[in-house]
């Protein structure tokens, strides 16, 4: 069985950018590509990114954050009233 | 300037049942919640035990009509799923006859999702006239002399008091603008994804009836809960941040796909319904938990029970008690670290501070049992399995079985005893406060252990055909 993850879990528009990372800090340990359960980030030539899309695929987790020991991702919870809506959790 | 007497950061159990309590004693009080209402952000297993009956009145008033997902049921079942993701057999259980608190004998948990469970208790705080502020992100903390005296919001917005707790959850903005912590070190938290899944509330009650919960122990992938609510159930499981390898859902998705699961799926007529991801701090004590003009509850102060990360009570009497210590500071005109230590000496009085007593020895067995599935569940599964099913087998006589049985699971004691030494033993020793050493003499062990062993009878007399 295959779970469509798109559009199971439902969010407000309006989030603004809340994760960003810092290249400089990076040392591509990979452990964001890892952890995230929406596979929202990407190595590429050797550099880390999250997608540019992340905003509508989130989950707000915060998993890269917290594993990201370097303290290259920024995070900060989106604009109050927006992002997931749990309507089961 | 908004000035308050107490501002609680976060909407949750812990927060609502502190800005209630606050509000209760007379204390102007304001909390923030950054989701439309409360119990939108913050998925959750998630089951709540009797002792929430049992310490807070409230509860009873608990209904159906407020809360629509309600289900309660007196059984678990534990599926122990083996290296080849077969259900090698399961265990139902009801509550025992050791089971002491009356209500616990025939209910183990009540099942709600908390997007009604958390907007129905922080009425109460509102109801207590405590104001709540949705869609607000508390973004920092007004400081003054370096001691915290307010929080900003997103906008800019400032709002003072003389004591702000942090109720935040796990990623605590108050827990970091304070300094009391920066990052969760990374065996300090887990990651735990869920589903949830839609089904025919008759179709739940007819084929689980009164089974409340499932757990799905793996040799392959970390256990993994099963929740159910009147309409659906939650399927989730999680690890600390060092131990994933792949994506996590890699591993729901392996228990969604057990050929066990896919069967009862069908049958539950169940279909997803949502995806959630929430992390859980997972600590074997709190720690920091307060400075100046700042307390720390539920998960923001690590609070979340060490061996099975029960979290919801745990908040809810931390937010009780850091009201009431807030309470006497104020009137105090004190509420420097000095007098807000009270609120450690507060909570370790209670029966989480008693759970935490044992917290490394619960959070060390946890981590190295169900969460190990590949090192510690890919031989305890069989081994559990070989006691409780291997004698169903009629290819050979009974007693002869027994002593394959037997042989069999002593070739599990080379992996077995080092676990019981190190995990069980330390755990048996703190919970009886019994002398360590002497429990715990590996050369003690290991003289009496084969010397058991021996005592399994190799050969046998024969009984009939006896001359007279
Ligand atoms: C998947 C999963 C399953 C679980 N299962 C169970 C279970 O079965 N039983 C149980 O007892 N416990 C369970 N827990 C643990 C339980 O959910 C938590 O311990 C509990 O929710 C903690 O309550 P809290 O009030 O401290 O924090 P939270 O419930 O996390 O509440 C914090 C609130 O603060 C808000 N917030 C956060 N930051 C800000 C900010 N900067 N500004 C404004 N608002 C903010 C959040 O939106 C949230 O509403 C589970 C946890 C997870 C993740
Ligand atoms: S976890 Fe942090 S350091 Fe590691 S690759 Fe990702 S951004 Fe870079
Ligand atoms: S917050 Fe969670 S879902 Fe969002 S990018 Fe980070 S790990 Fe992925």
């Amino acid at each position: 069985m295959k779970i469509e993850l798109e559009n199971l879990t439902k969010r407000i528009l309006g989030t603004g950018n809340f994760i960003s990372v810092d290249r400089n800090k990076c040392n591509r340990c990979g452990r964001c590509l890892i952890i995230c359960i929406m596979n929202l980030w990407r190595k590429k030539d050797d550099t880390i990114y999250i997608v540019d899309d992340y905003q509508s695929k989130c989950l707000e987790c915060a998993s890269c954050y917290q594993v990201c020991e370097a303290g290259a991702i920024n995070f900060q919870y989106p604009v109050g009233g927006t992002g997931v809506v749990y309507e089961k959790g | 300037m908004n000035t308050y007497d107490i501002i609680i950061v976060g909407a949750g159990p812990g927060g609502s049942i502190a800005a209630k309590n606050a509000a209760e004693m007379g204390l102007k009080t304001v909390f923030f919640e950054r989701g439309r209402k409360p119990g939108e952000k913050n998925s959750s297993g998630c089951g709540l035990g009797p002792r929430m009956w049992k310490d807070f009145e409230i509860m009873k008033e608990l209904t159906p009509e407020k809360c629509p997902s309600m289900r309660a049921g007196a059984a678990s079942r534990n599926y122990f799923v083996n290296k080849e993701d077969i259900v090698a057999g399961y265990i139902m259980a009801r509550p025992t006859e050791s089971v002491s608190y009356e209500p616990a004998k025939s209910w183990i948990t009540m099942n709600v999702y908390r997007s009604e469970f958390d907007p129905w208790l922080a009425e109460f705080a509102t109801d207590a006239g405590a104001e709540l502020k949705t869609s607000t992100l508390i973004v920092d903390l007004i400081k003054e002399n370096g001691k915290v005296c307010g929080v900003i919001d997103e906008k800019g917005e400032k709002y003072e008091a003389s004591i702000v707790i942090g109720a935040d959850g796990v990623i605590s903005t108050v827990a970091m603008k304070s300094g009391l912590r920066t990052k969760w070190a990374q065996n300090q938290v887990t990651l735990v994804p869920q589903y949830d899944f839609q089904a025919p509330p008759e179709k739940i009650d007819d084929i689980m009836g009164d089974e409340a919960l499932g757990v799905w122990w793996g040799a392959t992938f970390p256990a993994s809960y099963q929740v159910f609510f009147r309409d659906g159930f939650h399927q989730g499981l999680g690890n600390w941040m060092s131990w994933w390898d792949k994506n996590p859902l890699f591993y729901l998705n392996k228990v969604v796909n057990l050929k066990y699961y896919q069967r009862l799926l069908k049958i539950l007529e169940a279909k997803p319904r949502e995806l959630q991801a929430h992390l859980l701090p997972w600590l074997d004590y709190p720690y920091n938990t307060y400075t100046d003009g700042v307390i720390l509850i539920g998960d923001a102060g690590g609070f979340p029970c060490p061996l099975e990360a029960e979290g919801i009570y745990p908040a809810m009497i931390t937010g009780k008690i850091s009201a009431q210590i807030a309470a006497e500071a104020i009137a105090s005109g004190d509420v420097s670290k000095a007098v807000l230590h009270k609120f450690d000496e507060e909570w370790q009085k209670t029966s989480i501070g008693e759970e935490f007593e044992a917290g490394y020895e619960l959070w060390n067995i946890w981590k190295a049992l169900p969460f190990s599935p590949k090192e510690t569940m890919s031989w305890f599964v069989p081994m559990i399995m070989e006691v409780l099913g291997g004698i169903f087998d009629w290819s050979q006589p009974h007693a002869l079985r027994i002593r394959q049985i037997a042989s069999h699971v002593k070739s599990y004691m080379p992996k077995a005893t080092p676990f019981i030494m190190k995990y069980v033993i330390p755990l048996v020793a703190k919970t009886f406060e019994d002398d360590l050493d002497k429990l715990m003499d590996p050369k003690k062990i290991m003289t009496i252990l084969p010397k058991l062993l021996e005592l399994l009878p190799q050969k046998k007399r024969k009984r009939g055909g006896k001359e007279k």
